[in-house]
Order: C-alpha cells, then structure tokens, then sequence
C-alpha cells in the first residue's frame, strides 16, 4: 500500500466516523434493529454473577437470558470491572449494566433503573467462632464494609444508632471477606443474597447474625441511561420482568440461586 | 486453611485467560519498542521541536497511570467520535505506555557511553549512520539489557490493568475464581505461578542475551 | 465538570496524595537500599549464596505486587505474621521494589570497565575501597537514569495498596468516584497529581544526573 492510499483510508475511516449517525433517538428500535443487547457486569459478584471455569453464570444471567428472549435479542455478555461500568454506560459502551446496583436516591437522580430483580438489604456476616448473635452486638467492634455502597451507607446510620461502631471501608467485599478470616474484622456488612451465598460456601470460616439483617428494606436493579431514548427500553425490560414474575420464572431462578422466594416490588422504588 | 484442590482447580481458567495477557503484553511489549525506540531519537536529535514532543511523550505518559490512560483511551474518545475495540484500545494503549520507559532505557544507556568513542568513529571518517549502527548502539543495547528485561516483566504484570475495558486476563480470572470459591489465596497464588512462569522465560531470555552481548 | 465536588473532596484527596507520596518515598528508599545490598552481595558471595539471591529476585521480580501485598496482608496472619495496613504495605514495596533495584545496580556494576578495576587491584586497593571509589560512584552514573525510571513505576504502584485499606489517593479517589458517579473528575485528579509526582521525580534525577556526571568529567581531565 502506498503512502497515498493508506492516507486515504485513514481519511475515509475519520469521515465515516464523523459521518456515523450521533445519538439514537430510541434504544428499543436500535437493539431489536442490532439484535443483540449489549450488557456490562462484574463478574465476580457471586451468586449473581460468577465466572466458572470460565463460563459465565449466575442469577443475574438466568433472568436476562429471558428477559432477552422476551424482547426478542440475542444478550452479549461482557466482564467489566465495577468502576467502569457506569463511565461505560454514559459514553454508551453498553447499552445496561446488569450487576446488581442497590437502587439510592441518588442514583435514581443519574440513572433510569429498571425494576428490582432480588433483594438488596443489609445483612451482617461473622467468623464462625464468633459469639456475637444480633446484630446489635457490633456495638464497639470493627465492621468491613464495601466503600461508597448503599449497604456502607446503611452500616453508619446503624452504627451511629448504636453508638459507634469501627467501620473499615474496602475496595470490593472480597477483601473484607478475607480479612474477616484473618480476625482483623469483627463483622462484615453486605447484601442479604451475597452473604446466605458466602456462608454456603465456607460454613467452616463464617456464620451469619440471628437475625441476619438491619436497617431499611433495599433493592438491587439493573441501570440504564436517563433520558427519552432509554424509556421504551426501560419499559420492555420491566413488562418481560413483570410476565416472568407472574409465570413463575423469576420465583425458579431465585430458588435456584438463593434457596428462597422474596416477592419484589413492582414498581421501582423512589427511596 | 490453605485448600490444595482450589488451588490445583484454579490453573486451568486462568492459564486459559493467560493467552490474553500474553497477547497484550507480547504486542505491546513489540509497539513500545518501536516507538520507545523512535522517540528517543527524537530526543536527541539535533531538532528541538523534535526533542520538546519527545520530551512531552515521555513526561506525560510516564506521569499518568496506565490504569487513567485505558480509561480515557476506551472511555472517554468516544466522546469525540473515536471507538475502537477493546482488544485495540489495550494494545495501544499499553505500547504507547512502555514506549516512554523503553525510550528512557535506551537515552540513560547512549548518555552513559563514553563521548569519546563516537568522537573517535567520526574521527577515523565514519559516516553518522555508522556511527550509531555499528558504535553506539550495539553497545547501548547490551548494556541496556537487564533494565529492558525489567522493563518487560513489570509490562506483562501492568497489562493485568486492561481487564478495565473488558478484557479478561489472568489476574481478573483470579479475582473472578477468587469471588466464586471465597478462596482468595489460593487462587491468586495460582496466579503467581502463571506470572512467574512467564516471566522466567523472560529472564532467561534476557540472560541468553547477556552472556551472547557480554562485553 | 463539577469543581464543587473538588472542593468538598479536596482536603480528603490532598491527605490521600500526602500518603501517597509518603509510602511512596520510603518504600522507594528501603527497596533502593536493599536492592543495592543484593546486588553487591551477588557480586562477592559464595555460589550457593548468589543461587538463593537469584531465586529470591526471580520469584519477587515474576509475580504481580497485587498478589504479593495481598499474601502478606491476608495470608501473613495465618502464620502468625499480623502486620496493619501502612507498616504491610512498606513492607510489601520494599521487598516487591528490592530485586528490581538490584539488577539495576547490577547492569551499572556491569558497565564499569574492567580495566579500572583490574588497575586498581595492580595498585593493591583493597576490595572494599575499589566497591567505594571505583565500583559505586562509576556504576550509579550508569545506573541512575534507570533507577529514576523505576522510582517513577513503583509511585504507580502504590495505587495498590488501597486493596489492604492504606488510605492513598486511589483510595480516596475510589471513594468520591463511588459516592459522586463523578469519574472524569476522578480520573483527572489521578493523572494530574500523578503527573506532579512524577515530573518532580523525573526533574530532580535529571538535575542529579547532570551534577554526577559534570563531577565525573572535572575528575577526569
């Protein structure tokens, strides 16, 4: 290839990019015209999404799966660290987050979220040796917490009801689950879900408090832009969601992963 | 306590995921060379526009995090209309990256030679291509060898920072087996035996090269 | 762009940069010293002794410090080694930096001829003296520019002791990105006091650069 023509293409790609349609006025129309959705989540938020032996699964997957079948596109999954997605979502590298996001005020203020896919309450987590029961007994001890979440928020109102408790924020709840095993950690506070899950796996090293959780019901929910070009598939979303909970699916995949059924709102929750 | 089936059960996901970070980090490691080696040139050529972009090249990407720089580079062009595909965006990004410290590696080594044996070559009436072809540079690049060898190591470590833009390799395989078996140790020293084992082949190649340049 | 989220961030991104900077500047010092300690005892001990100072390298210099520090954070306690947050991660840095500053200070033993030193044995120096007078100040001119380089690589690295808590400016940052969903102002932050931290390095070794090798040059005509 000369240097002419090579200059060429260069040009021609940079006009073709310049010329590439700006904004899609509405995100239903463009993902059944693409036939696929492009999705992002962490995958390693277990139960919700795993990566085993290098397949994806999870109760997040098994409810998109059918979501995607109701709207009538193929899901393209992809693993994206959890600090990305959002700055991802807005620059529309993709077009949902599926992880589980806690629905917040403040979120809901940024984000459109669609109805909540499985219960998103604070629970407490223990060493298995610990002879704390409720979760009152954190009173004075050091809890680990997973920085900037709606469960950290809800620790700190708690620990101030309670007159103090040490909370140590971290990067990802992994981390705090292992220094819980190391003893630096009295408690660690999560979502209800990803704890009855932590303690299936490692009866031996951590238990969970009598009653397991605290503080105001919450919900985790899948996020999409705001805006006008999102609501039509918004709304998709959240009828395909609405029909799985009345046939039954949704309360399936829940026992699968959760072992239980917790009936869900429907309606997003504003709080 | 340490679980050795978790461990065992963990190489096969992640060397699975390794040919992502050998890709990455082989590619890269060849980009950064070429431009590496091409700003440096820039850097001590007699041109001072030349030199001050060089010097902008190394000063910025050797300031800002590589982890800053995927971000902006997936993230943050499409903004302006350039998207690229994740694989294309790591490459890239993680190639322009190592080009400043590759170019650096190679200024100290010219810098640390004697100025009296180019001298020496132009005195005896060698052409400048000459010079640099058959004096200096085959004495800067042995000398250079086991800071390069560092350098390309610490790449193959730094290119674990593209699991930002999607891309699954070893270390975010990790964190994922981590996640599902609530075994951390277990798996990231899984990891650290992969890692290991690439980067030995590296040393060594870096020693065969040594002992065949020694001076 | 929001500066207001700067402003009320501010002061907790400032003390996040100052531990930064602090973890930064020791473990860079500890590891320095250390590495030079390997590289010289490389040099003179035993065989068997150098074999297990090339494990050593090997093995630190081949695994991620993100595994490294998360080993000795979380791992430590199970042998009973139960360090807190700031004291593992200088350590962490000092022994992940150590091999790496060693094969620098090695390539700069390396490029000293070895004329000088074969000289400076006919004359009868002894071994020390020729490490201090010819060995050091000849192979860290070599050496700095190298050593500067990989200073600059291990600031980056501190980034990675916010996974053992050590409240840095990744940190810091992570924290106000998850709580504002601010991120370009997250990511400008990082690379803006990055880059200060880094040209200051990069200016002080050149400046230290030009100063060692003008002495040099005095000293030898």
């Amino acid at each position: 290839m000369t240097f002419q023509t090579s200059l060429r293409a260069a040009l021609l790609g940079l006009a073709a990019m310049a010329a590439a349609p700006a904004a899609m006025a509405d995100q239903l129309a463009d993902v059944k015209a693409a036939g696929k959705i492009v999705t992002a989540t962490d995958m390693h938020y277990a139960p919700f999404d795993m990566l085993t032996n290098g397949t994806y699964e999870g109760m997040t997957k098994d409810l998109f799966d059918e979501v995607s079948k109701e709207i009538g596109a193929e899901p393209v999954y992809q693993d994206i660290p959890w600090t990305a997605e959002l700055p991802g979502l807005e620059v529309k590298k993709f077009d949902i987050v599926i992880a589980p996001v806690t629905i917040t005020p403040e979120r809901l203020e940024r984000y459109t979220f669609t109805l909540p896919i499985a219960d998103a309450t604070v629970a407490l987590v223990k060493s298995a040796n610990s002879d704390m029961k409720e979760p009152k007994d954190i009173a004075g001890k050091t809890v680990g917490v997973q920085q900037g979440t709606a469960q950290f928020r809800a620790l700190e109102a708690f620990g101030k009801e309670l007159g103090g408790v040490t909370i140590k924020e971290y990067g990802t709840t992994d981390e705090a689950y292992a220094d819980l095993a190391t003893g630096r950690l009295d408690a660690v506070a999560g979502s209800l879900p990803n704890l009855t899950y932590l303690v299936k796996n490692r009866p031996e090293s951590f238990a969970m408090f009598e009653p397991a959780n605290f503080g105001p019901p919450t919900y985790f929910a899948w996020v999409l832009r705001k805006g006008d070009d999102s609501a039509s598939f918004a709304t998709a979303i959240n009828d395909a969601l609405l029909k799985m909970t009345d046939d039954g699916r949704v309360k399936a995949i829940q026992e699968k992963w959760l072992g239980a059924y917790t009936e869900l709102p429907r309606e997003v929750p504003t709080n | 306590m340490f679980s050795i089936p978790v461990f065992l059960q963990a190489f096969e996901p992640l060397i699975w995921a390794a040919r992502y970070t050998l890709l990455i980090s082989g590619l890269g490691i060849a980009l950064g060379l070429v431009i590496g080696t091409l700003i440096c040139a820039a850097r001590l050529s007699p041109y001072a526009a030349l030199r001050g972009f060089a010097a902008v090249w190394v000063s910025f990407l050797r300031g800002v995090p590589l982890l800053v720089q995927l971000l902006v580079f997936y993230y943050t062009l499409p903004v302006i209309g350039i998207d690229v595909p994740a694989i294309v965006a790591a490459v890239v990004t993680v190639g322009i990256c190592a080009s400043a410290y590759i170019s650096e590696i190679w200024r100290g080594a010219i810098a640390a030679l004697p100025k009296g044996q180019a001298e020496a070559a132009a005195a005896i009436g060698m052409a400048p291509h000459h010079i640099w072809g058959r004096v200096i540079l085959p004495q800067a690049v042995t000398m250079s060898l086991p800071a390069l060898i560092n350098e390309l190591i610490l790449l193959v470590k730094a290119s674990s920072l593209v699991s930002v833009v999607g891309i699954l390799e070893i270390t975010r395989a990790s964190q994922a087996q981590a996640a599902t078996t609530f075994r951390p140790l277990e798996v990231y020293i899984a990891a650290a035996c992969i890692y290991l084992a690439i980067n030995l082949c590296l040393s060594a190649l870096g020693r065969y090269l040594e002992h065949r340049t020694a001076i | 762009m929001d500066f207001g989220i700067l402003q009320q961030y501010g002061p907790m991104l400032l003390r996040g940069f100052g531990n930064t900077v602090l973890c930064w500047a020791l473990g860079t010092i500890f590891a320095m010293a250390l590495g030079l300690l390997i590289a010289l005892v490389q040099r003179y001990a035993a065989r068997w002794v150098r074999w297990i100072i090339q494990a050593y390298i090997e093995i630190i210099r081949g695994t991620p410090f993100l595994v490294q520090l998360f080993v000795l954070y979380y791992g430590g306690p199970l042998i009973g080694l139960r360090l807190d947050a700031v004291p593992a991660g200088l350590l962490g840095l000092t022994i992940y930096g150590s091999p790496y500053f060693a094969e620098i200070f090695r390539s700069g033993f390396r490029a000293v001829p070895v004329g000088q030193i074969e000289a400076a044995r006919a004359i009868g120096m002894a071994e020390l003296t020729i490490v201090r007078r010819i060995l050091l100040p000849l192979g860290l001119v070599s050496a700095l520019p190298a050593l500067v380089n990989f200073s600059i690589i291990l600031t980056k690295e501190t980034v990675i002791l916010s996974i053992i808590t050590v409240p840095e400016l990744m940190y810091q940052v992570q924290r106000m990105s998850t709580e504002t969903f601010r991120y370009l102002e997250a990511n400008l932050v990082l690379a803006l006091f990055f880059w200060a931290l880094v040209e200051t390095i990069s200016r002080l070794g050149r400046r230290l650069e030009r100063r060692i090798t003008r002495h040099l040059l005095t000293e030898r005509t």
